[in-house]
């Protein structure tokens, strides 16, 4: 089951992409996280603002992802874990981040980045770091976004970032529910 | 050859986001038949009396002689499309039809999961419900992995257009009406789809499909 879905993201990433120059992609997201810095002045409102972003982008991007790959639905959260770090992350940055630290009742998981492209030529400042800027933000929305169109509510933060001085960037993936399908309004 | 008559795309939210119809003069489905011939004059209400459906502005949708451009729902005042008039010749409204197509095809691939015992609340099409025949047309039915869902009507001839539907999904709507920055993908409410880009290429497939062999 695994080897299929790296195989699936690995040939999604080689035949089905048009791929963009990487470093314009992270110095145009640099810019924007400075742009929001300067306008927001408080480092959260700036990571909700990343979350909130990361959220439109993940709605339409899993529709492409399903396009790209011919997926079905998986059939539990851990294959969905498998997809999202086989797949989705290797069809468009082109790294695979580990599944690990399942919480007991399987409900819950943590994506390691060991090398996430974003963070490439980018250092943060310490006043940043005092007031709890998480740089990558738009990607715990990308994911929370695109498991909701998947039909699971989901609450996904980071834990600990190479750029705040941790050794590894981690974020961590939490199922709340599973969103019932909506069925058409009765007429009575 | 294929005769396909119409389309529908359903969002998350069981609205009906597109509607579009083909060779209306020779469609079972349509109520239209005698205006196989004539302009597209009366199908378009009083909002564009000069408008005859010749195509004027070289779009030209020659569906294999139907000299009528295919009609479009829903649409707002703004749209340019050839929309489907309240006066044009239907038994009833357009959201009445659109939502019992909705409510035959939900239900049908319900019964088909549950008879499969892989229903679930979270929908889906497990059951593998394809499509149905009557003995005028066929209606077949893709829904993608987030819940959009497409219905397609055509002649009975056509046994599987599960691999249209899937490039109508894949290559059109993800290309056009997805990644297009101005489709709101609101959680919460549905907007059509009013994109003349979406419209071109998806009559341009139809048209290719219609006149090459049946797909049996």
């Amino acid at each position: 089951m695994e080897k299929q879905y790296k195989s699936v993201g690995e040939e999604a990433w080689k035949n089905n992409t048009e791929k963009a120059s990487a470093e314009l992609f992270i110095f145009t997201y640099g810019s924007l996280v400075v742009q929001l810095a300067k306008d927001y002045e408080d480092y959260s409102a700036v990571n909700k603002q990343l979350d909130k972003m990361g959220y439109n982008i993940g709605v339409r991007l899993v529709d492409d992802m399903m396009a790209r790959t011919s997926l079905e639905r998986c059939s539990g959260f851990s294959a969905t874990a498998e997809v999202i770090a086989k797949v989705g992350f290797k069809l468009f940055l082109n790294v695979v981040p580990t599944v690990t630290n399942w919480s007991a009742d399987a409900k819950e998981f943590s994506l390691i980045l060991d090398d996430n492209p974003l963070n490439d030529f980018c250092e943060l400042p310490p006043k940043a770091v005092a007031d709890g800027l998480w740089y990558s933000n738009v990607l715990c929305g990308v994911i929370r976004g695109a498991l909701e169109m998947m039909q699971m509510q989901t609450e996904v933060a980071y834990v600990r970032d190479v750029l705040r001085g941790d050794d590894v960037s981690e974020i961590r993936v939490k199922l709340v529910r599973m969103l019932d399908e909506e069925v058409p309004a009765s007429d009575d | 050859m294929v005769a396909v008559y119409t389309l529908y795309i359903f969002d998350r939210h069981c609205e009906c986001i597109f509607y579009t119809e083909w060779n209306r003069g020779r469609s079972p489905l349509s109520t239209d038949r005698s205006t196989a011939a004539a302009t597209g004059g009366r199908s378009e209400g009083s909002k564009e009396p000069a408008n005859t459906g010749h195509a004027v502005d070289g779009t030209g949708t020659h569906l294999a002689g139907d000299s009528q451009r295919p009609l479009v729902w829903p649409t707002s005042s703004t749209s340019t499309a050839h929309r489907v008039s309240p006066e044009s010749p239907r038994n009833i409204a357009m959201e009445e039809e659109a939502k019992l197509v909705y409510g035959v095809a939900f239900s049908t691939r319900n019964i088909i999961n549950k008879l499969n015992s892989k229903d679930s609340p979270q929908g889906g099409n497990p059951g593998g419900f394809m499509s149905f025949a009557t003995n005028t047309y066929r209606l077949h039915y893709y829904e993608s992995p987030t819940g959009v869902k497409f219905i397609l009507t055509t002649d009975i001839a056509a046994v599987s257009m599960q691999p249209v539907l899937e490039m109508i999904y894949r290559n059109i709507y993800v290309e056009y009406v997805v990644k297009n920055p101005l489709f709101n993908v609101d959680p919460l409410a549905s907007s059509p789809i009013e994109n003349d880009y979406f419209r071109a290429v998806l009559n341009n497939y139809i048209r290719e499909i219609s006149t090459t062999a049946s797909i049996a």
